[in-house]
């Protein structure tokens, strides 16, 4: 990167923050994405606030530099993987928190992460319900902007629907902020849809490509304390999946309900049911884990009785080990990240979403890439939503053997398209869906054109959002 | 050492999945209140914590990064104190492996390690002293040491040669439970500044010698009174050298059991609100948490708040994997973090259990003109037995 622009950039941020080291670049050259080639920015710039944001874009614009917004760098679809020699603008010096208790809302900067935001709030005896698995190293903002899910999603829903605003540098160096706090004499968060149109919508799942989110604000709740941990055994899965629809009619808080075949919990719990406390056993067909969560004892009572009589109506038998769901909910800030690194094996994932009556299609297309390429993998999902899951195909491979590297970009390539044919959607477009969903061309189109509008120079993570 | 297998090195190293979480995580469940010394006290590029120092190692391992000090700069940044370990849910030791990556990488320059090393071959300490000033404090005792005998006082050279107070007290806390202890005439140093600072050679060279030494001292049991002496002697001669020493244990061990068994009368001493920072040598590494305060609970007088992060979840004080020599003014900004962190409890004095944390705090509390001192527990509890002579 030209000399003239470091210097420019420095006299911003202050020479502290701005690296062209190459032993640095390297570092920002990669994610928590695997089997992706690493691309060496030209930069790496970690800005204090919006106002130095703002003043770095407009020096992006003028020489038009490929501009990577990086927050935790967990993401592992690739999103955050910069151009050559392009300028990686990394938030983690972004550090505030303010709680606005009347309006049950807290706005973050963009370097909080959902473990910091947690500690503050639990404090208050209060939580943002929604944790993605990676929580202790991402943001709430990287989770923003790819519009992610995890525990507690299954009552919840998306990161997405607890969001109340965003403040937002645009390409075009302009600050906004939307929802509520457009309003200079709001008290502070409490209305997404105000001002016309969802433009918070816009910014969530936007992957960079739209602007930099700066702050997000978004609901708080009072701290669940009570909660009925069990598991459901079925010899179907459509008894699964009826299950869990049937406990969103009746209204069973579920806080976290996940769904497994029978051999992927056998794999796991031989190598972490001694973590667990579980003792070795059989697991059935299908297996829901679930988690109910109240604030009131006496309403808890009465949806762990309910869920257990929708179990048998559904077909299925109460298993009863609770170690899986209480280990899976209370450490949900980490256990998976740990049930996902102890076996070795590197991965690859292509986050979708399904129908719930649909999850064994998802199942189905896994195992037919996995038998035709020869590779181990699995996947599974939790309930989020109104009636969706969250799937998290896990495509297994040998980091230290090329050619089964290359096996798992082509499986996840042809995986892609068969999943997308189930009725499956991305929630996180990222580039791995480009080209693959026949049907949107329209929809994409329309999407690029607002691309084009906001970052007329195109420098804002080119080509990852579905490519463009 | 045993040979590294560089394959077996490579495929260690992939074990990082680049999650990140051994940046910063504040994880309240288990303590954690933040992860990396280094990151939160250097302007934070991602090679200031774990996962970047991994990849780098690749890299330099690989060919891709040239071998300069510049390039290698993260890898001697670190005070390879583990916290990242205690997080990362991946099945390898990150700490460890930095540490073996540092050996392997021998031939970057590192002006700092080598002056470290040159010191240990020919004075047998870093402290470029002569040896023979090593045995020096025990001159300046109330009775007599003897060079020999079946307990070994194992001094270590920054106690006898910087911080004689914690040598001499010890000393007198052995004296004073009856136990017929000595001091070597020559006492070798155990290397730990070797291992950690990537001289490996020398450090198994080192540390045959050392083992032979004290083989032929006579010693049956060694107390010591240094954490990185500790964990070198109990863990790294074993582990890495296949060497065998006599029993080992640290002198909050020792007094801990003495203590439980009320076999040291103890007095007490002006009252105080205290803290207890972990040595990561001791703690993380040895899982020594609940002796010192065992022995801090059984001085009359002293009132013990914890701080926030402690025990496995400890932020290091700065002064371990030689950081101290290798960025001296990054190690004690380190240190002040962490005493920061002591006033917040509204302690007045910091106990700890390793002279090197002890000295690194106190230039962190200078540097912040923070009132907060530190001092070795072995101080304390001399001076809580003496108070009843
Ligand atoms: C072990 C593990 C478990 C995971 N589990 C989950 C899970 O349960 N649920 C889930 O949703 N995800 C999960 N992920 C994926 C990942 O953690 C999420 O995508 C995460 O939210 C990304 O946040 P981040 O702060 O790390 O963002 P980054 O990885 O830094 O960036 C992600 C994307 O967002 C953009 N971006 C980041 N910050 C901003 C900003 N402030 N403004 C605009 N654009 C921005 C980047 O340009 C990039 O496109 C997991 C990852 C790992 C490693
Ligand atoms: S060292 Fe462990 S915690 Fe750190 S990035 Fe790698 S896998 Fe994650
Ligand atoms: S060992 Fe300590 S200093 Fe080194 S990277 Fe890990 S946490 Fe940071």
């Amino acid at each position: 990167m030209k000399k003239e622009i470091i210097e420019r950039i420095s006299a911003i941020v202050g020479e502290e923050y701005i690296s062209t080291r190459k032993d640095v670049l390297l570092t920002y050259a990669s994610s928590a994405s695997m089997a992706k080639e690493p691309v060496m920015p030209g930069a790496v710039v970690r800005p204090a606030n919006a106002t130095e944001i703002s003043e770095i874009l407009k020096i992006a614009n003028e020489y038009k530099i490929d501009t990577t917004v990086r927050s935790g760098g967990t993401s592992l679809q690739g999103e955050v993987i910069p151009k050559p020699d392009g300028l990686v603008v990394e938030l983690m010096r972004l550090k505030d928190i303010k709680l606005f208790k009347d309006l049950r809302s807290v706005r973050v900067g963009a370097g909080v992460t959902y473990g910091e935001l947690d500690k503050f709030l639990s404090e208050h005896g209060l939580w943002v319900p929604i944790t993605p698995e990676s929580a202790l190293a991402c943001t709430i903002a990287g989770n923003t902007a790819v519009n992610g899910a995890g525990p507690g999603s299954s009552l919840f829903g998306c990161t997405g629907d607890l969001i109340l605003g965003v403040e937002v540098v645009l390409p075009n160096s302009e600050i906004i902020q939307t929802g509520s706090e457009t309003n200079p004499n709001a008290p502070g968060p409490f209305l997404r849809y105000a001002f016309g149109p969802d433009l918070t919508g816009l910014f969530i799942g936007s992957l960079g490509s739209l602007g930099v989110i700066t702050s997000v604000s978004l609901k708080v709740f009072k701290r669940m304390e009570y909660f009925d941990y069990n598991t459901y055994g079925f010899d179907t899965p459509e008894q699964a999946e009826r299950f869990l629809i049937e406990i969103r009619q009746w209204d069973v808080n579920a806080v976290f309900a996940s769904i497994y075949e029978g051999p992927v919990l056998e794999l796991f719990m031989e190598m972490l049911g001694d973590e667990y406390g579980i003792p070795p056993m059989e697991w059935p067909h299908r297996t829901v884990s679930m988690t109910i969560g109240r604030v009131r004892k006496d309403m808890l009572e009465s949806d762990a009785k309910k869920a257990q009589e929708l179990c048998k109506e559904c077909g299925g038998w109460v298993l009863g080990v609770k170690e899986l769901p209480r280990g899976e909910w209370n450490e949900r800030l980490w256990t998976f990240v740990r049930a996902s690194y102890v076996h070795g094996w590197h991965w690859r994932t292509l986050y979708h979403h399904q129908t719930p009556v649909n999850i064994h299609r998802s199942v189905e297309e896994i195992t037919k890439v996995m038998d035709k390429y020869g590779f181990l993998g699995h996947t599974a999902g939790f309930f989020t939503d109104h009636a969706s899951a969250n799937m998290y195909p896990h495509l297994y491979f040998d980091p230290t053997d090329q050619e089964d590297e290359q096996k798992i970009v082509d499986a996840h390539d042809e995986l892609a398209v068969t999943l997308y044919k189930t009725g499956a959607v991305p929630f996180k477009l990222a580039p791995f869906w480009k080209d693959k969903m026949e049907g949107t061309e329209k929809y994409m189109e329309f999407l690029k054109k607002i691309k084009d509008t906001i970052d007329p120079n195109g420098i804002m993570n080119r080509g990852v959002l579905g490519g463009i | 050492m045993n040979e590294v297998d560089l394959d077996d090195l490579r495929e260690e190293l992939l074990q990082c999945r680049r999650c990140g979480i051994c940046r910063e995580a504040v994880y309240d469940l288990k303590g954690f209140e933040g992860i990396c010394p280094i990151w939160r006290n250097t302007s934070g590029f991602e090679p200031s914590f774990m996962r970047g120092k991994i990849q780098i190692a690749i890299a330099l391992l690989d060919g891709v990064l040239e071998r300069t000090s510049e390039n290698a700069e993260a890898l001697y940044q670190c005070t390879l104190c583990g916290n990242c370990t205690q997080i990362c849910g991946a099945e390898f030791h990150p700490a460890h492996v930095i540490e073996t990556v540092r050996g392997i990488l021998e031939e970057i320059p590192n002006e700092a390690r080598d002056r470290l090393a040159a010191s240990i071959s020919t004075n047998d300490n870093p402290y470029q002293e002569e040896a023979s000033v090593k045995r020096e404090w025990v001159k300046e005792m109330e009775f007599d040491i003897p060079t020999e005998g079946d307990t070994l006082y194992f001094t270590g050279c920054t106690a006898s040669l910087r911080m004689q107070e914690t040598a001499k007290n010890t000393a007198r806390i052995l004296h004073a439970v009856g136990e017929d202890f000595f001091v070597m005439e020559n006492e070798p140093c155990c290397g730990s500044v070797l291992l950690r600072t990537g001289k490996q050679e020398v450090a198994r060279t080192n540390a045959e010698r050392a083992a032979k030494a004290i083989k032929e001292s006579g010693a049956k049991k060694i107390i010591v009174s240094c954490a990185g002496c500790m964990k070198t002697l109990k863990k790294d001669f074993a582990e890495l050298f296949d060497l065998d020493l006599p029993e080992i244990v640290h002198i909050v061990q020792y007094a801990a059991q003495l203590i439980e068994e009320q076999k040291i009368p103890l007095k007490n001493i002006e009252t105080k609100k205290v803290t207890y920072h972990d040595p990561c040598h001791i703690g993380r590494e040895l899982g020594i948490y609940d002796e010192p305060r065992k022995v801090i609970d059984g001085i009359p007088g002293l009132e013990l708040v914890e701080m926030n992060p402690n025990r496995s979840a400890a932020i290091c004080c700065g002064a371990g994997g030689g950081l101290r020599s290798y960025d001296p003014d990054l190690s004690k900004r380190i240190a002040a973090d962490r005493v920061k962190v002591a006033e917040g409890t509204g302690a007045e004095i910091i106990i700890t259990a390793c002279p090197f944390c002890e000295t690194n705090l106190n230039s962190g509390a200078d540097l912040i003109n923070s009132s907060v001192r530190t001092v070795d527990i072995v101080d304390l509890l001399a001076g809580s037995i003496k108070a009843q002579e």
